[in-house]
């Protein structure tokens, strides 16, 4: 049984907290005992790691390319993904689209529900307690402080993922992107746009 | 209903209670435990805008039960309106969220 | 009345940090290992959400990570899928490791 993730001095920033240690300590006795294995531990780490960030962008790019695929991914966004050859795990979603009427922003207010599957890791803002208690209440301020302005005559639309659904945004496609691959595309759609934070940019 | 091979983000309701552009209100309940209806839309009153199918009771789940039966979810729209009584906007402004049914009633 | 600390949504708050400040190298593992223990069914999400709740105050005073490893603690503790004594004796030999 290998356990290479012991000896990583490389990896770690300074001396480890009690949380580390108590992490390690949990991975440790749960692989001693049969019940977890380092492999997959490091083989769920590189899929996070490498494998989900990418995947949001491109599917909301071939989305933006492909009216028949956005409108099935608006329909039944894992069923679309599974079509596309993209496996979303447990993640169920649903596309919410952004219109000249109306903006969506993604948010779970009882812990961090996120398509983890197709956008990677949430960031640190996503699971922070004020964002988690504002952006529901007063979502124009929220935007406003992530540099998003959304003009008044535009309905903003606050999604709270709290129980089995996960959410995407389907921003507008910009003005310039005309004649774009799909490449291209997915290079404007970061994963702020993703989630409603931010607007893609030209 | 044969199963898809493709899976989908939602399961057939056929016996739900509600249906899509229903009025509903959240029970205003506070139970102890795990729950995943926020405590800022209970009392509060909404609309169906989706069925999402029969999912295993989460408020169960936490405590190692298998949740079933299964319950019905939702998704519910809410004005900000309705929800804040402070909230000001030029636009109607929603928000939305996932409410098992057990958690609703006509309005 | 919220007697769960996770239930926040719409509660007065400070400003927001619009930084994605990432993760460090054991976040991720334990990422990766709650990710594990759900996919392999020997805890579930829910069970781990719970007892996140059940931290009680300490839910404010902890960091993202940092609470969900201690959820992850009680809960595996609870369904007895380690035991007290296991855990405590690991601790102490990896802080012996540290400090060789």
């Amino acid at each position: 049984m290998s356990h290479d993730h012991r000896h990583d001095p490389a990896k770690d920033d300074g001396p480890p907290s009690e949380h580390e240690i108590l992490s390690r300590a949990l991975q440790e006795v749960l692989e001693e005992k049969g019940l977890v294995t380092a492999e997959r531990v490091r083989k769920r780490m590189e899929l996070f790691e490498a494998e989900f960030p990418q995947r949001g962008s491109r599917v909301i790019a071939h989305a933006w390319a492909n009216p028949a695929f956005r409108k099935r991914l608006l329909a039944d966004g894992k069923a679309a993904c599974a079509e596309w050859g993209l496996d979303l795990e447990a993640d169920r979603l649903i596309a919410v689209e952004n219109t000249p009427h109306v903006h969506n922003v993604i948010v779970c207010t009882l812990c961090s529900c996120y398509p983890r599957a197709l956008l990677g890791m949430p960031p640190t803002w996503y699971k922070s307690e004020n964002y988690r208690r504002r952006v529901v209440r007063e979502p124009r301020a929220v935007l406003r402080e992530f540099g998003t302005v959304i003009p008044d005559d535009v309905s903003i639309r606050v999604h709270d993922s709290n129980a089995d659904m996960r959410y995407v945004v389907v921003p507008m496609r910009p003005k310039g992107t005309e004649g774009w691959d799909e490449e291209q595309l997915a290079a404007i759609l970061t994963r702020d746009t993703l989630v409603g934070v931010a607007l893609p940019r030209v | 209903m044969t199963p898809s091979a493709t899976p989908s983000a939602y399961t057939p309701a056929p016996e739900r209670r509600f249906n899509v552009g229903d009025g509903v209100r959240v029970k205003s309940v506070s139970p102890p435990g795990h729950r995943r209806t926020p405590a800022y839309v209970r009392g509060k009153k909404g609309e169906i805008e989706r069925v999402c199918g029969r999912f295993p009771n989460p408020e169960e789940l936490a405590y190692g039960f298998d949740g079933e039966p299964r319950r019905v979810l939702y998704r519910v729209r809410f004005r900000q309106t309705d929800v804040w009584p402070a909230y000001e906007s030029r636009t109607e402004d929603f928000i939305e969220m996932e409410i098992y049914e057990h958690w609703l009633e006509p309005a | 009345m919220n007697r769960n600390p996770a239930d926040i949504g719409g509660e007065a708050a400070g400003p927001i940090d619009p930084v994605d400040h990432g993760m460090k190298f054991w976040e991720k593992q334990a990422n990766a290992l709650r990710n594990t223990l759900t996919s392999g069914k020997l805890v579930r999400l829910d069970e781990l959400r719970r007892a996140a709740e059940e931290l009680g105050d300490r839910y404010y005073r902890l960091g993202y990570f940092e609470r969900t490893t201690e959820a992850m603690r009680n809960l595996l503790l609870e369904k007895g899928l380690i035991t007290r004594s296991e855990l405590e004796e690991k601790i102490e030999e990896i802080r012996r490791r540290y400090d060789s």
